[in-house]
């Protein structure tokens, strides 16, 4: 019995650290990370390829399984697989796409630019101009000189005072995968907080954000 | 009393409900654009005064100075409130791309202003593009998958449509079991609905 359920317990342990270095499973953490930040992370531009190539090997599979009239059972197994990868990598891009369309004004003039495939930055500066003129025709155009900027209040703002930014200072729930030790959660270092392996934290985004960035943590 | 009419249309957008959208308040918005004019007037006109008295504008502290940063920043509230206005709704109208389709229903279509409507149309053509290029649809499977297969009652007389690759006879009310990924497009025109025993 106690050997047996070693067996098992190393057997588990191997499937589970094979399990967390597929593309599948790193395409979950990506599109849970994406999901949960309040703003847009870094395109994991080989990764979407490599899944999209596995879809594709899996849509083949299935098309040749049906073909030669095999079981419908393992048919619809790997129709299962299939969905679940594509509704993933769906969902992903969407939730991009989204946040593209939300703040594209202010990732189009900082650094979240360069976050962007090039297909993504496409589509932003195609809102961006949508946008725009929308507002230009309906509001801007018609306010005096001097109020028409669609980033500034009046002219009269030094800075860009009109552009919907993501709130960073939100809460998120995140999950470290090895022990980070501890972490200082503001500048003045008044609250420093031990990270330990696989416990559940609730922290304001923008004082893990590094982390989160270096894969150091996971969003959930 | 100043910016009144502007935080009505922002009121306006709070008390509707999430998600959906109300008619586009033509006159209200009309006549916060009118109001910002006329501050821009009474602006233009106290500064000139000022200037008139022979006194400098950016150190004078008179009566004037401050009747004009009034003026100002009920304009900017003003600005504020129909920027807001414009966005919410344009965020909405956005959701509806994922959530209705390319082609808004009519009783919609009646509540967008005329920039409306081209905006969801643009708006609509932008993600197409970035959908085609990339070769994946992506309004489709809008909820995570549980069965591959699901049973629909179709709801129209859609005729014979290919799926896959056969064809399929979808009659009014009859009840068929279709692959997820192409009973979701017929349930978002409203053509079919999840047959649930």
């Amino acid at each position: 019995m106690a050997s047996g359920s070693e067996e098992a317990f190393w057997t588990e342990e191997d499937a589970q650290s094979l399990a967390e270095t597929t593309d599948v499973e790193l395409l979950k953490r990506a599109w849970r990370n994406e999901k949960a930040a309040p703003e847009i992370l870094s395109f994991q531009a080989n990764l979407v390829q490599r899944s999209r190539e596995q879809i594709q090997l899996l849509e083949e599979t299935v098309e040749e399984l049906s073909g030669n009239a095999s079981d419908d059972l393992i048919i619809s197994l790997y129709q299962m697989d299939l969905d679940r990868a594509l509704f993933l990598l769906r969902s992903y891009l969407r939730v991009r796409l989204q946040k593209i369309e939300k703040y594209m004004l202010h990732i189009s003039k900082t650094q979240l630019w360069n976050r962007l495939s090039e297909q993504e930055q496409k589509f932003a500066e195609k809102c961006t101009d949508i946008m725009e003129k929308h507002l230009q025709q309906s509001v801007l155009a018609r306010l005096p000189y001097g109020y028409q900027s669609i980033l500034k209040q009046s002219i009269s703002s030094e800075e860009d005072d009109m552009v919907p930014e993501p709130q960073l200072d939100t809460f998120v729930f995140c999950k470290s995968k090895g022990s980070v030790g501890a972490f200082q959660l503001d500048d003045t270092g008044d609250e420093i907080v031990d990270l330990v392996a696989d416990d559940l934290y609730v922290l304001r985004y923008k004082s893990i954000k590094g982390l989160v960035e270096g894969g150091q943590i996971d969003l959930v | 009393m100043y910016g009144r009419r502007a935080s009505q249309l922002v009121r306006e957008l709070a008390s509707s409900e999430s998600g959906q959208l109300t008619a586009f308040n033509n006159d209200l918005f009309d006549q916060v654009i009118k109001e910002c004019n006329e501050h821009q007037v009474q602006l233009q006109s106290l500064l000139r005064k000022i200037q008139d008295d022979g006194l400098d504008i950016q150190t004078t502290k008179n009566a004037d100075h401050f009747g004009a940063v009034a003026h100002h920043l009920s304009l900017i509230r003003n600005k504020r409130c129909l920027m807001a206005y414009m966005h919410n709704r344009a965020e909405i109208i956005r959701s509806l791309r994922w959530k209705v389709g390319p082609v808004l229903p009519q009783e919609i279509q009646q509540k967008l202003s005329y920039s409306e409507e081209e905006y969801f149309k643009n708006h609509s053509t932008a993600l197409e593009s970035y959908m085609s290029e990339l070769d994946l649809d992506l309004t489709v499977d809008m909820v995570p998958p549980k069965d591959p297969y699901i049973q629909v009652r179709v709801l129209d007389d859609i005729g014979d449509v290919l799926l896959g690759d056969q064809s399929a006879s979808l009659m009014r009310n009859s009840v068929h079991s279709l692959k997820r990924t192409d009973a979701e497009q017929f349930i978002s025109q409203g053509l079919m609905e999840e047959f649930l025993e």
